[in-house]
């Protein structure tokens, strides 16, 4: 009961109008920040991952050299890029606001998980596939954007559902360096007097609200898009 | 300025013994992880109704929010109602609920895709139940879940930097408290990276092995 209680005699003083607008900036922040760095992440890994491809890339240590940098990222924690990115910005010299340092962060290690994903939506589409558009004369690039990518984009999307998400989590580490978005804006209403109970039990509900959204467009993306181009009615569809 | 790593070197025993904590603390949380997931996985197989709904709502609800935001919940809200837990605690509860959530999730898949005609099978040769989980269920099982769990255990891995905000003194901790001495901050953090790809890339061979020799599956992990 003592919970119940304490949140009761403390919600009138927590919820008022300048904490909502200082939490509401937080949730945009955190949703800018996840959506901007998984869009350019997501070109990012589209291009390396069709790199990868042999054949188009002619030079092997290239390739390697992607290969081991999306490994390495992928092997690293967030906490760590993120320092890293911090840290290097600060050595360039480059004097970049927090927003770019944390998209950037966001950006480097969402295209390291798609560009696995990607690369695992290509193989998985059957390689026959690019012998006979070559048979047909159709040039690689073309066989691409017109053969390849709409069979293997039923494969990617969703991981890249479960991969958006748990970025968005992962913004939470970003509240480490110093940029304002919900974690960092409940540890500073929680260090200004407010109890810990209602500040982060308010952002709890505030992450959890917003990535359940996202996990449900994903759903219904690939409720529309894989199970319809299968053939597959609604109902029968897993889930 | 000039990447210097010979000052930075000297930290690197300090930073292994880091490396060994955080898999430490990866390895319980995610024994104890297991343990939560097998009971989730049953209740949400075989359980009834409201049960199911309840482990249900548990899963959303820690897959759904970040595991940073859960500990800084139990680390600082639990103590307002006496109960206090140490970095090292707060941080093992933390992850343990949330991984059991995962495993949950991910031991029901397994859970699911053995097929009925199996234990039929099973039934039909006179099979006790014993005989049936030792030689039907329990290996099929396995077989699908092992390369999930592994990868799952990895991600733990990497998962355990954040114990480093609660002053837990595992290898990222080390990594900041380095850097706030000696400000070479490109080097320590570009060891520590190494030094977690080096982790996770043993982790990911023991397991690869591990798992074709004791139960032939051959999967890469991570």
């Amino acid at each position: 009961m003592t919970a119940i209680q304490q949140f009761l005699a403390e919600a009138p003083r927590f919820y008022t109008y300048w904490n909502m607008v200082f939490l509401g900036q937080a949730a945009l922040n955190t949703i800018l920040v996840s959506l901007i760095g998984c869009l350019i992440g997501y070109l990012i890994g589209f291009v390396v991952a069709t790199l990868r491809l042999a054949a188009i890339m002619p030079v092997a240590p290239v390739r390697g050299l992607l290969i081991t940098l999306v490994e390495a990222i992928r092997r690293i924690p967030f906490l760590v890029l993120l320092m890293c990115v911090f840290f290097g910005f600060q050595l360039s010299g480059a004097n970049q606001s927090l927003f770019v340092i944390a998209v950037t962060a966001v950006a480097l290690r969402m295209s390291a998980l798609a560009a696995e994903n990607i690369r695992a939506g290509y193989e998985a589409v059957h390689q026959r596939q690019w012998e006979a558009a070559a048979a047909l004369n159709i040039p690689p690039i073309q066989a691409l954007f017109r053969i390849i990518l709409p069979q293997a984009w039923r494969i990617i999307l969703p991981p890249s559902t479960i991969h958006t998400v748990s970025m968005i989590k992962e913004t939470s580490l970003v509240s480490q360096i110093g940029f304002l978005e919900l974690t960092f804006a409940a540890r500073a209403l929680n260090q200004r007097g407010f109890s810990a109970l209602i500040c982060f039990g308010t952002i709890l509900v505030a992450y959890f609200v917003i990535s359940w959204s996202f996990a449900q467009v994903g759903r219904r993306l690939e409720r529309k898009l894989v199970h319809e181009a299968r053939g597959v009615r609604r109902e029968a569809g897993p889930r | 300025m000039t990447l210097q790593y010979g000052q930075v070197l000297r930290y690197l025993p300090d930073f292994l013994i880091g490396a060994a904590i955080s898999l430490v603390i990866a390895l319980v949380a995610f024994a104890l992880g297991l343990l939560i997931g097998l009971v989730g996985a049953s209740v949400m197989t075989y359980g009834p109704r409201m049960a199911r709904w309840g482990v249900r709502a548990y899963v959303s609800f820690f897959t759904n929010t970040p595991q940073l935001v859960q500990i800084f919940f139990l680390f600082f809200a639990l103590p307002e109602f006496g109960i206090l837990l140490s970095p090292v605690q707060a941080v093992l509860i933390g992850m343990t609920l949330n991984a059991g959530a995962y495993l949950t999730e991910i031991q029901r898949a397994g859970f699911q895709s053995l097929p009925q005609a199996e234990i039929d099978a099973a039934e039909t040769l006179g099979f006790t139940r014993v005989q049936t989980v030792r030689h039907v269920i329990a290996p099929h099982i396995i077989k699908a879940l092992y390369p999930s769990l592994s990868n799952q255990y990895i991600i733990m891995t990497l998962g355990t930097s954040m114990a480093a905000i609660f002053g837990v003194e595992e290898l990222t901790a080390r990594a900041l408290n380095a850097n706030a001495i000696s400000f070479r901050s490109i080097e320590i953090f570009s060891l520590t990276a190494l030094i977690y790809i080096g982790l996770t890339i043993i982790a990911s061979a023991i397991l690869y092995t591990f798992g074709r020799l004791a139960f032939r599956v051959k999967a890469r992990a991570f």
